[in-house]
């Protein structure tokens, strides 16, 4: 938006020269604004300009732009053509770069001490998710991987194997997961969420067409078998010619180990919890049923 | 200029400050105005009294930026006539060294000059009146091809748009700065109530016909209020109240040093936040 340097700098010693800059002279670019112009009279040429004699052309009374004639209406005529079938019912992922979460982590917008997950990149305000474009999470983006260099424990909800590979080199973890749209709204908002005092929603498992990607051991996928996970970590390091480092820290191994429940959406929070601002205070469901629909 | 009063506060006797309360201080004869104010040998009024100067060398930024240099300008006092510099003061260069864009300091002045026509009356039309309802159906047509039907009927969009805002308020202070029209002060203390005393002083200074004082309260100091009060083309204004048009409407901006402060860390901090798209108001007539 505003801009300052060596350009901004040089129209600044040029004013210095001009009259003061005052309501009298103040005037917007030149084109800011559409000047309309009489089509009949006024477009130059002699006689009829360019409109020729007589019928529609010459009273402006064409037919509007895509009218049809024709005996057969349109829609009998041509065949029926469905590319974009069922298109709005899709599941949107927007992308987000590890060139961006690194810029993220750089620039301190991210706690390295704690999992990252859809709703870090949404605290931060640089990663937009909302469910009325069908959004339902982060897709992490190879770009930036070669210089990707963060230990970190991600969550993500879509990841390549170029992904999963950048971020296991540097002795992270990653976990795809799923959220429904009703999860995703709470986290992209987190504060709105708060304050209508709802439950925290127990999170759906995934639809059908998603749940093999999800139970997959080479997505990462957060249903799948942890053996297989540990099995596709050491396969997919000879296939990148990488070796796993080993953590010795203790406290970065725990954080390395941090995983939610397939129920739940916020770290310390469980399904069914209600939360109150205003008196500070965690409200827990203590009725059976209630307890019961909550569990995992 | 009238007769002017005064307007002292109660607790204050008029007689105590040697104010007048009636009668021109614009009189011709300047001896006989003296007499009736303070003056500098009085016990109670503000003698400067400070560390040999340079006071101020630098100043503290917020979001200092790497690649461009900060802005510098002269730290000027009000308590003396002549012009004494306490010190240089640093500028941030995003603030008082934006382009200064013509068209956007345009928008805003438009913008500000269209609340004058906003009209907030309101009049029940038949259809929301108690007791009967809408007619059904249209009497007459509804537009008439070549003439308007109703004539004083239009409407005014007056958006409220933070960037564009913002961006104005940076361009204002860029070309204000830019044309050494913007001069940084300690404080607006001045050392008597006397109009006479800003007048000269602007005078001396070159301040031009007429200037805006800005202040980070709009509690100002008893003698200067009472000062400015007198002079209709040199106003005074909180932070708050900043805007462009009043900005480029006068000829000289004159800035505290709390001002400057204020108004850059509120206008550093929109332009340093992630937040998202603005969102538009728009007020219809």
């Amino acid at each position: 938006m505003a801009q300052a340097g060596k350009f901004a700098d040089k129209a600044l010693q040029l004013l210095r020269t001009y009259p003061r800059v005052a309501l009298n002279n103040l005037k917007d670019m030149p084109g800011a604004y559409k000047k309309n112009f009489n089509k009949r009279r006024n477009a130059g040429k002699g006689k009829t300009h360019g409109r020729g004699h007589k019928g529609m052309g010459q009273r402006m009374t064409l037919p509007p732009l895509g009218y049809e004639g024709g005996q057969i209406p349109f829609h009998i005529r041509i065949p029926c053509e469905p590319y974009y079938k069922d298109h709005e019912f899709k599941r949107q992922y927007p992308p987000f770069s590890l060139l961006q979460v690194q810029r993220l982590i750089d620039m301190g917008l991210v706690d390295l001490n704690e999992p990252i997950d859809l709703l870090t990149f949404c605290n931060t305000a640089h990663y937009d998710c909302s469910i009325e474009d069908n959004h339902y999470g982060v897709n992490l983006t190879e770009e930036g991987a070669d210089t990707f260099q963060a230990q970190i424990n991600i969550e993500v909800q879509h990841a390549s194997e170029e992904v999963i590979a950048a971020v296991e080199r540097n002795g992270g973890v990653i976990t795809t997961r799923y959220y429904d749209p009703e999860c995703v709204k709470a986290m992209s908002n987190v504060l709105k969420f708060l304050k209508t005092s709802t439950p925290i929603p127990k999170c759906k498992l995934p639809p059908q067409d998603a749940f093999e990607y999800y139970s997959n051991a080479k997505n990462r996928g957060y249903l799948a078998d942890p053996e297989e996970i540990v099995q596709a970590r050491i396969e997919l390091a000879q296939k990148y010619g990488y070796e796993l480092p080993e953590i010795s820290d203790k406290s970065q191994k725990e954080l390395l180990l941090r995983r939610k429940d397939p129920r739940q959406i916020f770290y310390g929070l469980e399904p069914g919890w209600v939360i109150s601002l205003k008196d500070q205070c965690v409200l827990k469901p203590l009725a059976e049923e209630h307890q019961k629909y909550y569990a995992s | 200029m009238s007769d002017a009063i005064f307007i002292v506060p109660s607790d204050n006797k008029p007689g105590r400050d040697n104010v007048t309360t009636t009668g021109s201080l614009r009189a011709e004869d300047k001896t006989d105005v003296t007499g009736e104010l303070e003056t500098a040998s009085d016990p109670h009024l503000y003698v400067p009294d400070r560390p040999p100067l340079p006071i101020v060398t630098s100043r503290q930024l917020e979001y200092p930026s790497e690649h461009l240099p900060s802005k510098q300008a002269w730290l000027d006092t009000m308590a003396t006539l002549e012009d004494e510099k306490l010190g240089i003061v640093d500028l941030h260069p995003k603030i008082f060294g934006t382009y200064p864009r013509i068209d956007i300091l345009h928008n805003n002045v438009d913008w500000q000059r269209k609340y004058r026509f906003i009209d907030y009356s309101f009049a029940r039309s038949r259809a929301e009146m108690p007791g009967g309802g809408k007619s059904p159906t249209h009497r007459k047509r509804l537009v008439e091809l070549g003439r308007v039907v109703s004539g004083h009927l239009y409407i005014i969009k007056v958006e409220k748009h933070l960037t564009k805002r913002v961006h104005g308020l940076c361009c204002a202070l860029s070309a204000k700065y830019a044309q050494n029209k913007l001069i940084i002060v300690d404080s607006l203390e001045i050392p008597k109530a006397d109009h006479q005393f800003l007048e000269d002083l602007i005078d001396v200074r070159f301040w031009g016909f007429s200037t805006l004082f800005v202040d980070d309260s709009d509690i100002m100091p008893r003698n200067f209020s009472l000062a400015v009060n007198q002079i209709p083309h040199f106003n005074a204004m909180p932070v708050y109240g900043l805007n462009v048009y009043s900005m480029l409407k006068h000829e000289t901006l004159v800035l505290t040093l709390a001002a400057v402060e204020k108004i850059e860390s509120k206008l550093l901090q929109i332009l340093y936040s992630a937040q998202k798209e603005d969102v538009k108001f728009e007020y219809n007539e």
